[in-house]
């Protein structure tokens, strides 16, 4: 196999702590070294994992340099390439393994403890090293295909099973593929079978088709999740209007009664509401006098009768006459009602017991204050059963208590989890507390650097496309040690289809073209479309009345 | 069929020698290879030559007759008159094998001296550590001296370009420091 390891250099320099560096051999042009390529070194006694962070070009004299020779002598420039100027590629050593264990091919990479030799062999990596440090697919559902390496057609996995335990995060500008990595994910994660989502789908975009805004087939249309699994999704809306419009046979029209929005719910969206520290503080006085029905007598108060309504609760009128000015808004909300048939909680805990991923479409009530709201409602309702859930299988210790690993996924997560709100909203507690009640969170944020540090320093797995803000990029790294080098990887990716993968989910961080979300997915994924769908119909057709 | 000899040696020492060419104003051309017969043949590099007066008092006087007048003239004059060549070693054969590196005795006085073959030439260019020895020469101009050599080379290669790049790697290994010299002879090798 050795053999057929392409050469890229030799390592020349270097230590531990700052990384290695390697005089590139003549042959190999600089222009074929990308950041983040992945390269293996064999050392005298282990094979080291590698990760390009830099590339440099560098001359034995610097005269050469200040009387560079001119286009004309050929020559001399071919003379020089590769002899008095050079390229040095700056790497990272990330793993490194026992030769012994690989030639028995056993062992798994561990980190990093020492460097190479002095002149080790640098050679591109190849399928095996992939596969012996990221798994592969054959080895199990617990990996999931995610991409590729960037000059390689191997694929690239994910461990779901220590994806699922932790909160993770998928970051990157707008419009550098975050939805469609976040599908990508959820999709391995439903397939796989390892932990039952509940997403949140501010766009509803996860649910039924989307398009496509890169790669091959750009503008069509692609399937959403429902599409792809069948009765394994289901879809929660808000707006059955618009999912009517949209031919969307939605599973359950979400009603959310008054008397479940607690004054934290409120205080939550003070930002969104406008609402002062004495709003919240009267709110309470409401709640002491009305107790959960405090919203809606709130709301039901003429505005003329305000003042006697305040005088009732023991509140200054003109702080109560705002708030009910302001919560006033809550009521052109249609899912929002007195009273309601079925308790959209309870509903989506029988589906979760089922193990029926759920998507949540907010249709036409995509602001901002309206998903907060929702998503904050029911998120901490559910922690609460969770909490109750857990707790009762900790007294038993009966497998069949256990409750299902539920990963929540929300987007513009920077709302909820910046350093203010991530205090007072349950999504807060979740990041925090992570694996502890079986609950995670897969935040989607194009603004990492709003989310409050404690919370990101608990992600577990980052995803992350491209990022150009210097403090969006520092974000995404807080809680990675070490993490300087991943700066210049980060910055130099693709704005399309190309993703840094960092975390507790693969062994070292690597940048991958992202999987096509195409046809050959669908049919990974167990769709079944088109020809083979209408086979499989008469098929089924066959069986229930036998063939005429 | 041994080729005839183009000189003799009439002064060695380990690292070079002095010889007689066998034709008047035709000593081998500078920088070109050439062999010292013996039992394991020496190779060596032409690094200088001259032609003067045989006694070492008497010194060539000008005539203002061309040659062709002074030969139907006074043709003894031409008698007194000899051409020399001096060569630095680069080498020798061992057991069949071409050796870069110096003979354990110094050419003997008298041998023969012929010019390298041509597939000589490219056996002794395979490997190119020799210039070391060329660049110790005070003798020439060593820019002119090197640069004599891989034009000698590389005549025998058939325009093999890859060769001249070999070349000039290996003189940037060698006087990668000294990047005035080393472009210098560059330019003077490129077609």
């Amino acid at each position: 196999m050795r053999e057929l390891r392409r050469r890229v250099g030799v390592v020349v320099n270097g230590s531990l702590v700052a990384g290695l560096e390697m005089k590139l051999d003549e042959w190999y042009s600089v222009e074929d070294i990308r950041a983040g390529k992945f390269v293996v070194i064999e050392g005298e006694k282990s094979r080291f994992f590698c990760m390009v962070i830099d590339v440099r070009l560098d001359a034995t004299n610097p005269q050469v340099l200040a009387d560079p020779p001119s286009e004309e002598d050929e020559l001399i420039r071919q003379v020089l390439h590769g002899s008095a100027t050079y390229g040095t590629v700056c790497l990272r050593p990330l793993l490194m393994m026992d030769k012994d264990e690989v030639v028995a091919g056993h062992g798994d990479p561990h980190l990093v403890k020492t460097i190479p030799v002095h002149f080790s062999v640098v050679c591109e990596a190849e399928e095996e090293d992939v596969n012996q440090v990221f798994g592969s697919e054959d080895m199990g559902t617990q990996f999931f295909h995610i991409g590729r390496p960037l000059d390689m057609e191997t694929p690239i996995c994910i461990d779901l099973e220590s994806f699922v335990e932790r909160s993770n995060g998928i970051f990157g500008k707008t419009g550098t593929g975050k939805t469609f990595l976040t599908r990508l994910v959820l999709s391995g994660l439903i397939h796989s079978n390892r932990a039952v989502n509940l997403i949140y789908d501010m766009h509803s975009e996860y649910g039924w088709q989307a398009t496509q805004e890169a790669g091959n087939g750009r503008g069509s249309f692609v399937k959403g999740l429902k599409q792809l699994f069948g009765s394994r999704v289901s879809i929660f809306t808000l707006d059955p209007e618009s999912a009517r419009r949209r031919g969307i046979q939605s599973d359950f029209n979400v009603k959310i009664p008054y008397n479940q929005i607690t004054v934290e719910d409120i205080a939550s969206l003070s930002e969104e509401l406008n609402l002062n520290p004495t709003a919240v503080e009267s709110a309470y006085l409401i709640v002491n006098r009305f107790g959960r029905e405090w919203l809606s007598e709130l709301l039901k108060q003429d505005p003329k009768d305000i003042k006697d309504f305040a005088e009732h609760v023991g509140a200054h009128p003109e702080s109560i006459s705002a708030l009910h000015r302001k919560l006033k808004r809550l009521e052109k909300f249609d899912f929002l009602q007195e009273r309601v048939s079925e308790d959209t909680v309870y509903k989506i805990l029988e589906f979760i017991d089922k193990g029926v991923h759920i998507v949540l479409e907010f249709g036409q009530q995509s602001s901002f204050l309206c998903y907060m709201l929702v998503s904050n409602i029911l998120t901490r309702r559910l922690h609460d059963q969770y909490v109750m859930k857990t707790e009762r299988f900790l007294s038993t210790g009966k497998p069949q208590d256990k409750p299902k690993q539920l990963i929540i996924t929300i987007e513009e997560a920077h709302k909820f989890l910046n350093p203010t709100a991530a205090r007072q909203t349950i999504f807060g507690t979740i990041a925090r507390e992570m694996r502890k009640y079986f609950v995670s969170l897969l935040i989607v944020d194009q603004r990492p650097s709003s989310i409050d540090d404690e919370v990101l320093s608990q992600v577990g797995t980052r995803i992350t496309s491209l990022l150009s803000d210097e403090k969006d990029i520092n974000a995404v790294l807080t809680g990675v040690s070490n993490a300087n080098w991943l700066r210049s990887v980060l910055a130099s990716l693709d704005s399309k289809q190309q993703a840094l993968l960092m975390g507790h989910a693969v062994p070292m961080p690597v940048v991958i073209r992202t999987r096509d979300y195409d046809h050959v997915f669908y049919s990974a994924m167990g769709a079944v479309e088109g020809e083979a769908l209408a086979q499989k119909a008469q098929s089924n057709i066959a069986d229930l009345f036998g063939d005429r | 069929m041994e080729e005839t000899e183009i000189g003799e040696v009439i002064g060695s020492s380990n690292t070079e020698f002095i010889a007689e060419s066998s034709l008047l104003h035709n000593p081998p051309p500078f920088g070109s290879f050439i062999k010292v017969d013996g039992r394991e043949p020496i190779y060596a590099v032409v690094i200088n030559a001259y032609t003067h007066s045989l006694e070492p008092n008497r010194l060539a006087i000008a005539y203002h007759r061309s040659e062709q007048e002074l030969r139907d003239e006074q043709p003894q004059i031409f008698e007194l008159l000899k051409t020399k060549f001096e060569a630095v070693i680069i080498g020798h054969e061992q057991d069949g094998t071409i050796r870069h590196r110096l003979p354990p005795q110094p050419p003997r006085l008298h041998s023969f001296v012929h010019t390298c073959s041509p597939i000589e030439v490219r056996r002794l260019t395979s490997q190119l550590q020799f210039f070391r020895f060329l660049l110790t020469v005070e003798k020439a101009p060593r820019e002119e001296l090197i640069a004599g050599v891989i034009r000698a080379a590389y005549a025998v290669r058939d325009g093999e370009r890859s060769f001249l790049v070999h070349a000039g790697k290996e003189l940037v290994r060698l006087i990668g420091d000294d990047y005035e010299m080393l472009s210098s002879i560059l330019h003077r090798i490129q077609d």
